[in-house]
């Protein structure tokens, strides 16, 4: 509505306009969408109505006066972090720092971003004007905070119809960068930390236990990081720029994705652990273990991958599987057990990746690489953290919030796909095994795992590995999600044509290769909804962590924050925010479904 | 592939292959689906470079008996020895068969999140192991012959079915196959577009590849078939060669087959 609301100007205005969709006049329009018969008219009439009176309501209640928000406000730095150590923050922002890096140079790599034509920046600034205008008068603000939303507005309007007649000038259509205006507009809000107080950490610090920062410490500070922030991300956009002109394309971009798949463990772990190892363990005991498979694992699989080795592989394959199952029922440590089926794994799909010398090497590479990464995150999660503080959880807040959500789904999407694949596969024992495993887990309140996860399984572990109660959690909440996701990619499983299966067979693919070129990219690519739904309620469904004893984001607005002597009742107020918090990732991921949706059917129909 | 004798213009009734060895020997094969025979009894020879066509009504088989030559369909009762190998459960046998013969579908079956190039090349590459360069050249070689080499980058479904069919046939000719299964390759076709695929599939029988082909164009049926079988209720009611099955049929059901479909 609002882009059409000037179409008429804009279209006179830029000279030889491109003959797109022709664009009614406003009044035009109006009439035609809204207004084509008695019964559209009074249903534009009722719901304008209903719309005014919810916005009203919804204005009444944010600016209320006896609304605390300077409670929320304060209390930034619990709602993300909880009580993170002040000394070891340095960490949090360095974390923050890559992942920055990281995506201003996906950006530019991937020419993120697109140009918006001037006119119709400017008409979003009039309808952001509008909008503000709007506010001003269904606001309960008293007259001069009346008079000074107004004033906004009309700056607002003024600056819109600056850059609309901009847009005019020198004849041909001008445009600006979708990131001009986007770092822009973050500079803005960065430009404000400076000016607007938005709060300090007043507390009393008598009350125990202590879980807030003292006062100008954090919350004080960021405007310092945060200008480092926008300024690191202008830096490594422009990095990405000479990167995706100097180099090339895919091998940039496979990197980058390996990067980006590195970064949550890695980062989560800068965050969480001490950077101090036990070197003598690891040394001693975990090194040898990681040399063995490594050595021993790159000659068989090498020898597996050999086109010549016909059945013996097979069974040598099937061997290995069960002597990892047989490593269960002897103590042992862990590691060995885990890197044992890892690489029966590998063995079993080698004949797949049989071929020359470099496909051989390139999968030998491939089992250094997964086998590094897992024996790492098993040392990793053996160390206990050293960064702590009285009263459990050190850290809390949205970061464990989305911590946990990231491990879960980053790790119960090669579960899922595996449950999916063994509960279609027509070996008898793998679709029991999976069946079982799925409709147990769908039975169970997944509540009832957390605390199972929580309490017990530490109390069953083997002497000598340690499970850090997050890791203790997100494996639970990996097994739950699983299983439900499991169910949605059997359900895209499903949906791929018997004729492409037998085209497959038909070229004398193997069941893996039919599974993993065929199946699995058809399958996923229907599945792609489902999952992303799925996504977000795991996202969501984090929320439950409260309930053994974890700070999420939720529970601090519900309940620790409206127990603040100071903001004694804030409930409502830090519930809103929450929403908000939850909505903006919720609702970027249904987006980038909406785009990975979009790229992945470009072929198709 | 080449000792062909390109000079009957007629077609290849004169074709003499009597001393060529048996490239598919089907011996009593029958089949069922639950209590339904599908197939009963099915037996022929069909020799190397040899062409042949499957004629009959629908439900009658055709099918059922193409799909277990490749396996896609497992026969209950009979031999069945394509290239010298024989049918059986083992696993090995399967995919050396499946890599040996080509199958062209009714309806294309192309893979659709893949490039033409791609759904060409993906079989040579990770079945027959060809470094990818190699696949491609190939690949592309094949789209010339079948006419579309332009549309390499394109994906099936901005294809027209003509198209899609053509290179439904590249990607089972890229394996290198010494025999092709056609199931009806043309029925799911807007007429205009039957000639193209029937042009492509004529080519590669003059070329001395090994045919079988279920289709309803009698047209193609008597300028390249070598020799034809009619079947109905899943047997082989009658087999000859071109020219007599046509000029001097010996059952009953075949001339009545015949009248219809004339
Ligand atoms: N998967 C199946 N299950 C049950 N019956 C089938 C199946 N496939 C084919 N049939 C039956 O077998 C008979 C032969 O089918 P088909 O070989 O497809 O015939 P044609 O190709 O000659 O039209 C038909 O009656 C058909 O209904
Ligand atoms: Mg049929």
């Amino acid at each position: 509505m609002s882009e059409t609301s000037s179409a008429t100007a804009a279209g006179s205005a830029s000279g030889a306009p491109p003959p797109e969709v022709t664009r009614l006049p406003p009044r035009q329009w109006v009439k035609e969408n809204l207004f084509s018969s008695p019964f559209s008219s009074a249903l534009t009439i009722v719901t304008s109505i209903v719309l005014l009176a919810i916005a009203r309501a919804l204005l009444s209640f944010i600016f209320n006066p006896i609304r605390q928000w300077n409670s929320t406000a304060t209390n930034m730095q619990l709602f993300f972090t909880r009580a993170y150590p002040d000394e070891q923050y340095i960490r949090v922002w360095f974390s923050l720092a890559v992942i920055i890096v990281l995506t201003s140079i996906s950006m530019a790599v991937w020419r993120a971003g697109s140009s918006i034509p001037l006119a119709r920046l400017g008409r979003k600034l009039l309808a952001g004007a509008a909008l503000l205008l709007l506010l001003a008068l269904l606001a309960p603000f008293s007259a001069s905070a009346t008079i000074q939303w107004t004033l906004a507005a009309a700056c607002v309007a003024v600056i819109g119809e600056g850059v609309r007649r901009s847009a005019s000038k020198g004849g041909a259509e001008r445009t600006v960068s979708s990131l001009t205006v986007l770092v822009v507009t973050l500079a803005g809000l960065v430009a404000s930390l400076w000016v607007v107080p938005y709060g300090h950490h007043t507390y009393i610090p008598s009350r125990q236990p202590r879980v807030l920062a003292e006062s100008g410490t954090v919350a004080l500070t960021t405007k310092l990081p945060w200008t480092i922030m926008l300024l690191i991300a202008v830096a490594a956009y422009l990095m990405g720029g000479v990167i995706r002109e100097r180099l090339p394309v895919n091998p940039t971009r496979i990197t980058l994705l390996i990067l980006w798949l590195l970064a949550p463990p890695v980062l989560i772990y800068l965050v969480l652990r001490d950077p101090s190892f036990d070197m003598g363990h690891v040394i001693s005991t975990d090194l040898p273990i990681f040399a063995a498979y490594a050595l021993g694992g790159s000659v068989i699989l090498s020898w597996l991958t050999r086109p010549s080795t016909g059945e013996a592989g097979r069974i040598l394959a099937v061997t290995i599987l069960v002597v990892g199952f047989c490593t269960f029922l002897t103590p042992m440590r862990m590691v060995v057990r885990l890197d044992m089926l890892l690489l029966a794994i590998f063995a079993l799909a080698a004949p797949t990746f049989a071929g020359g010398p470099r496909n051989r090497k390139r999968y030998v590479l491939g089992w250094l690489g997964v086998l590094g990464v897992m024996s790492w995150l098993i040392t990793a999660i053996n160390t206990p953290s050293t960064v702590s503080v009285p009263g459990g959880f050190f850290i809390g807040g949205f970061s464990i919030t989305l911590m946990v959500a990231v491990f879960t789904i980053v790790l119960s999407f090669p579960l899922g796909i595996a449950l999916a694949l063994a509960r279609t596969s027509t070996m008898p024992i793998f679709r029991l095994l999976a069946t079982w495993f799925i409709e147990f887990v769908r039975g169970v309140p997944l509540i009832t795992i957390l605390i199972f996860f929580s309490i017990m399984v530490p109390l069953f572990l083997p002497r000598g590995m340690h499970l850090g109660e997050v890791a203790a959690v997100v494996i639970g909440y990996v097994l739950f999600s699983s299983a439900y996701l499991a169910e949605n990619v059997r359900g895209g499983l499903q949906s791929v044509t018997r004729g492409q299966h037998e085209a497959a067979d038909a070229v004398g693919m193997t069941t893996a290769q039919k599974t993993l070129f065929i199946v699995l990219p058809q399958g996923l690519r229907v599945a792609i909804p489902p999952l992303v739904g799925h996504c977000i309620g795991v996202f969501k469904e984090t929320s439950l962590l409260a309930i053994i004893g974890v700070f999420d984001v939720l529970y601090i607005g519900r309940i620790v924050i409206p127990g603040q002597t100071e903001f004694m009742g804030s409930t409502k107020e830090n519930l809103l925010f929450v929403s908000v918090i939850y909505w903006i990732f919720a609702y970027q991921m249904s987006k980038a479904s909406q785009r990975l949706e979009q790229r992945t059917g470009l072929g198709e129909r | 592939m080449t000792d062909m004798t390109p000079t009957e213009p007629t077609g290849n009734q004169t074709r003499d292959l009597s001393g060529a060895r048996d490239m598919i020997v089907c011996e009593n094969v029958s089949k069922w689906y639950g209590d339904f025979q599908a197939l009963d009894g099915v037996s022929a020879n069909i020799k190397e470079q040899e062409v042949v066509v499957v004629l009959g009504p629908s439900g009658s088989g055709k099918s059922t008996w193409i799909r277990c030559i490749n396996r896609l369909e497992i026969h209950q009762e009979g031999r069945i020895v394509v290239d010298d190998v024989e049918l059986t459960n083992d696993l090995r046998n399967i995919e050396k068969v499946r890599s040996e013969v080509g199958m062209v579908f009714q309806q294309f079956n192309l893979f659709p999140h893949l490039t033409i190039l791609d759904n060409v090349t993906l079989a040579p590459i990770w079945v027959r192991k060809k470094p990818r360069a190699e696949a491609e050249a190939q690949a592309m070689a094949l789209l010339e012959r079948v006419g579309i080499p332009e549309q390499a980058q394109k994906y099936p479904g901005q294809l027209s079915g003509g198209q899609q069919q053509r290179v439904a046939i590249a990607r089972a000719l890229a394996m290198e196959p010494r025999i092709m299964l056609f199931d009806e390759p043309t029925s799911a076709l807007d007429p205009e577009m039957i000639k193209e695929v029937l042009d492509v599939m004529k080519a590669l029988a003059l070329s001395g590849m090994t045919m079988m082909v279920v289709t309803h164009e009698m047209g193609f049926a008597k300028e390249v078939a070598d020799r034809l079988f009619f079947m109905e209720g899943g047997q082989i009611v009658e087999q000859n060669t071109t020219e007599m099955f046509f000029s001097n049929p010996a059952e009953e059901r075949t001339k009545l087959f015949l009248s219809q479909i004339l």
